[in-house]
């Protein structure tokens, strides 16, 4: 196997990062330790090896089978997600056991997805079974016996010992068919069949199927009274119709539509209510529902500019810190500078995302990479701001850092895939060589037998 | 698409300066509103898992400390008050829900090494994670305080000691007293409790009645009643005040009788060791309500005294206003009757002036702060507060009041080893039906030739009490010279 000097050099720059990362996750954990504690982690060595030998094996996988990729947003996940483990653990240790089964479980996806998916476009074939599988996963929690109730939401799935949330694994399949839908139909629909108004429409044929799975999505996430993912799943939706067809048109028919929706779950449902009067005004609430976000204030606060150390704060009075209030956890302990961090780290990675969807030549990768980057911003965007009261609040995972393993997992296939656009053009642009895959070079093997066979 | 997924980028990069600029609001912009809600306890979370520097007495006595505690506890640190209840009233507690009081109030941030002096020295300690804690000294001497609580026993009332030419506190008692560890206690429950009890006893243990009550202060408003009266050349010592039993003063028919319904008069030094009221009630109204209310206010009379305590109380005697149709007042006024109270401190500090020549100092218990390395962060420079009197008035005062203490009502307080004791006694009547009858005073300085110490003492009466039947010199006089004779058998500590 030969490698080119460009990609060897992002491979190096890769492993540099990720050892800067990994630094930073290990100091981090010792800070708290010994800030909760006043002792240093007993476990801090095999915590290291652990942890270490996890993220080296993801960069093998990427050395192996993602040789061109852009070297920057394997290590920026690795980041967010220490930081995560660290506030976790600093949280509950108890947590921090499971969520290290659950990185475990993440990086192993990680390495697989690679495996398994060595062609990026080979996933546009699949545009119809992912749509099924998308519709299965939301539809999943609301099967009686199956779906479980957590937060108000039914978003979980308890079977025997193991509980998910197999929407945020819908996201990921969604947004596959999405972008194979859209890169073979977009200039169908961007050709206009009617128009209303000053808006030109595509003929329904060719928006059908988008606009119904699309609005399938949303409203089962309304009777599993799940906002944040509602609103992720219609902001994607908007975002790909308008990259893909490159009217703007879109964007204003996505914005009419969501102001309609959000009237209408505003007037019909209590729960949306609640959520934006708590949103306007949390302090008439303080002893009920207003209670978590004016404690997640009282954080940002107390850890100011430089936090009042790993350890040392007291996020612990924010109700549900280490899942949908992590941000606030992170507020309290690293302050203005530690949040600060945590969002040049998102952008980065968006940045990351959206120059692979750039780089990339063929419609379906763009999208995908442009989908999957949108489904990091958003989710992060919704969350952030709603713990900081930007919007109302809608419960959501925080990628990469939140505890929980439905989300590391989805979001570290998610970031397989975009590894593997990155690869995918790498090669078509000849910046390293393009090997065949496992694959084929089996299927070559096989066949050289069989003419072997022939022969003889 | 690159146009759009360009567009989409910078879009994104908005939605998140957006929380950032949000984020600055809530950790800096609005930092110190939510920092400061009463229901945000994080701050204070935070400082019981800090150390905090201690509070220590002149002599390095240790009043109040930060002790680590067993593994286990709720906090870090447990604030412990190794001297109980003597020093409660001065150094006040400090609770995580109740907030704190006194020096533990005021002092916070020097003992919690917050003040930006000792940041800064910090810095260099930065990464070496030092203990920043700043301690307070103050002016105060256990013993003293000791022997003045013994004195007092379990009366009401308190004793001020005070040096007269800097205003140092060297002792300063309320009683009732409480211990500020009953309240510092961990257990919220238990601190409640504690607390619920001290404000439901008699007599308000939880303030500090030399400092933060006034009392009527009877026979020892004529120091000042004198004062004024010597400053606008309405009497001096060689004026003659004819014996009377009674005098009806203008607009009124109720006659003024002398303590007890006796006949008194005589020289001025006779009138004021022999305590009559009626000379000074005629002076007061020879002065006239506006030269009275104005040498009354030379004193800080009607204005909070400015120590460095929390909330002192101001002493008061009235307005011009109050007094020109009410001329009977101003005359009962003129001997610390009618409206005039006084607050103990206060009249400690009246003495102090008297024997500091007719200048009076800002009293303060804090001597110094120190930072964590033992280097002074600020040293109590004494300093003027009033000059009520010239020094030849505080001369003719210390000579009247040199003779109360030999031949007058304050001999209870003549002193041991010959020692000349300067003095003036009251006893302040409340009413004539009630179970409180009067407040027992002495105020005074010694040695009176070249003063060392200025003293207060009040006795407040209570139902049943042997304070209402008695005399300020008889029940006052000898705790002022029990302090004061231990004071000079052991100038600078209990050992010499």
């Amino acid at each position: 196997m030969s490698t080119s000097p460009i990609a060897a050099a992002r491979r190096r720059t890769e492993l540099g990062l990720i050892l800067m990362a990994a630094t930073i996750t290990a100091a981090a954990y010792t800070l708290a330790s010994l800030g909760k504690n006043a002792v240093i982690p007993p476990i801090l060595v095999p915590f290291l090896i652990v942890v270490l030998g996890l993220l080296v094996v993801a960069h093998l996988a990427n050395r192996v089978w993602a040789k061109g990729a852009d070297g920057t947003i394997l290590p920026l996940a690795v980041l967010l997600h220490g930081v995560g483990y660290v506030i976790i653990a600093r949280l509950s240790e108890r947590s921090a056991g499971l969520q290290t089964t659950w990185t475990f479980v993440a990086v192993v996806a990680y390495v697989l997805t690679l495996a398994f998916v060595q062609r990026a476009s080979d996933l546009a074939r699949y545009k119809w079974s992912f749509l099924a599988i998308g519709a299965a996963l939301l539809l999943i929690p609301l099967v009686p016996g199956v779906g479980s109730v957590k937060g108000g939401a039914r978003i979980w799935v308890s079977l025997g010992p193991i509980n998910f949330q197999p929407g945020e694994f819908a996201k990921i399949a969604l947004a596959l068919f999405f972008a194979g839908y859209l890169a073979d139909h977009r200039e169908l629909i961007a050709t206009a069949g009617w128009r209303v108004g000053p808006f030109h429409l595509p003929e329904l044929r060719h928006l059908l199927p988008i606009a119904l799975a699309w609005g399938f999505a949303v409203v089962v996430m309304v009777a599993e009274q799940d906002l944040g993912s509602s609103l992720l799943f219609f902001t994607l939706f908007v975002v790909m119709m308008w990259v893909s067809t490159e009217r703007a048109s879109y964007l204003v028919i996505g914005l009419m539509l969501f102001s309609g929706a959000a009237y209408a779950a505003w007037r019909l449902v209590d729960h949306v209510q609640t959520r934006v009067s708590i949103w306007r005004n949390p302090w008439p609430q303080y002893e009920g529902k207003g209670y978590q976000i004016v404690q997640a204030m009282f954080a940002f606060a107390n850890g100011g500019t430089g936090g009042t150390g790993l350890g040392l704060g007291s996020p612990n009075k924010i109700p549900v810190a280490k899942t949908d209030f992590i941000f606030a956890a992170i507020g309290e302990e690293l302050g203005l500078l530690g949040t600060t961090a945590i969002l040049i780290g998102f952008l980065l990675m968006i940045g990351g995302g959206l120059r692979i969807a750039v780089r990339a030549d063929r419609p379906f990768e763009k999208l995908l990479a442009t989908g999957l980057t949108t489904i990091v911003g958003i989710q992060a965007f919704i969350i952030i701001g709603g713990v900081t009261r930007v919007v109302p609040l809608t419960g959501i995972a925080l990628p990469f850092v939140s505890y929980g393993g439905s989300s590391l997992l989805a979001n570290y296939v998610l970031l397989a895939l975009l590894v593997r656009v990155s690869d995918s053009t790498a090669r078509r642009l000849g910046e390293t060589p393009n090997e065949l895959t496992t694959q084929e070079r089996f299927e070559a093997y096989r066949q050289r037998r069989a003419a072997a066979k022939a022969r003889a | 698409m690159n146009k759009q997924i360009r567009r989409l980028a910078v879009a994104l990069l908005a939605c998140y300066s957006v929380l950032f600029v949000q984020l600055n609001v809530l950790a800096v912009g609005r930092q110190e509103e939510l920092n400061a809600d009463p229901r945000n306890n994080r701050q204070t979370e935070r400082d019981f898992n800090r150390p905090r520097g201690a509070i220590v007495a002149a002599d390095g006595t240790v009043l109040a400390r930060s002790v680590p505690t067993p593994r286990g506890d709720e906090f870090r640190y447990q604030r412990q008050y190794p001297l109980g209840d003597l020093f409660g009233n001065v150094t006040g507690y400090y609770t995580f829900s109740y907030g704190s009081t006194q020096l533990e109030q005021t002092q916070n941030d020097v003992l919690m090494g917050d003040t930006d002096a000792q940041k800064l020295r910090a810095l260099s300690g930065l990464f070496s994670g030092a203990d920043n804690t700043g301690s307070v000294v103050l002016s105060m001497r256990p013993d003293v305080q000791q022997v003045a609580a013994e004195a007092l026993g379990d009366r009401q009332g308190s004793v001020v000691v005070e040096d007269p030419h800097t205003g140092a506190i060297i002792a300063m008692v309320s009683n009732p007293r409480y211990n500020p560890a009953d309240v510092a206690v961990h257990n919220s429950k238990l601190a409640e409790d504690a607390l619920t009890f001290l404000n439901a006893v008699p007599g308000k243990p939880l303030l500090a009645n030399a400092y933060q009550e006034r009392y009527m202060p009877g026979s020892s408003f004529k120091v000042i009643t004198t004062s004024i009266a010597l400053e606008n050349g309405v009497t001096n010592l060689e004026r003659q005040f004819p014996a009377t039993k009674e005098f009806i003063p203008p607009q009124t028919t109720d006659p003024i009788q002398n303590y007890g319904g006796t006949t008194c008069g005589g020289s001025m030094v006779e009138v004021f060791y022999r305590s009559c009221n009626i000379p000074f009630a005629q002076m007061a109204l020879e002065l006239g309500p506006e030269k009275m209310v104005d040498g009354t206010k030379k004193w800080g009379v009607g204005e909070k005294l400015p120590f460095d305590l929390p909330g002192p109380a101001a002493s008061s005697f009235g307005e011009v206003s109050d007094f020109t149709d009410q001329l009977p007042l101003l005359a009962i006024g003129g001997f610390g009757q009618g409206s005039t109270t006084m607050v103990p401190l206060h009249m400690a500090m009246v003495a102090s002036a008297i024997a500091n020549g007719g200048v009076m100092m800002k009293p303060h218990v804090i001597d110094a702060t120190l930072d964590h390395a033992g280097q002074t962060l600020s040293r109590t420079s004494p300093s003027v507060w009033k000059t009520p009197i010239q020094p030849g008035t505080a001369d003719t005062l210390t000579t009247l009041m040199i003779g109360v203490v030999n031949q007058g009502t304050g001999r209870p307080m003549q002193l041991a080893n010959g020692i000349q004791a300067a003095a003036k006694t009251g006893t302040a009547q409340l009413n004539t039906t009630g179970p409180e009858r009067s407040n027992a005073w002495i105020i005074g300085f010694a040695p009176a030739e070249a003063p060392q110490y200025a003293i207060s003492v009040v006795l407040k009466g209570g139902p049943n009490d042997e304070i209402s039947a008695g005399t300020g010199g008889k029940l006052a006089g000898p705790i002022a010279k029990t302090v004061l004779d231990y004071l000079f058998a052991h100038p600078s500590g209990p050992g010499g």
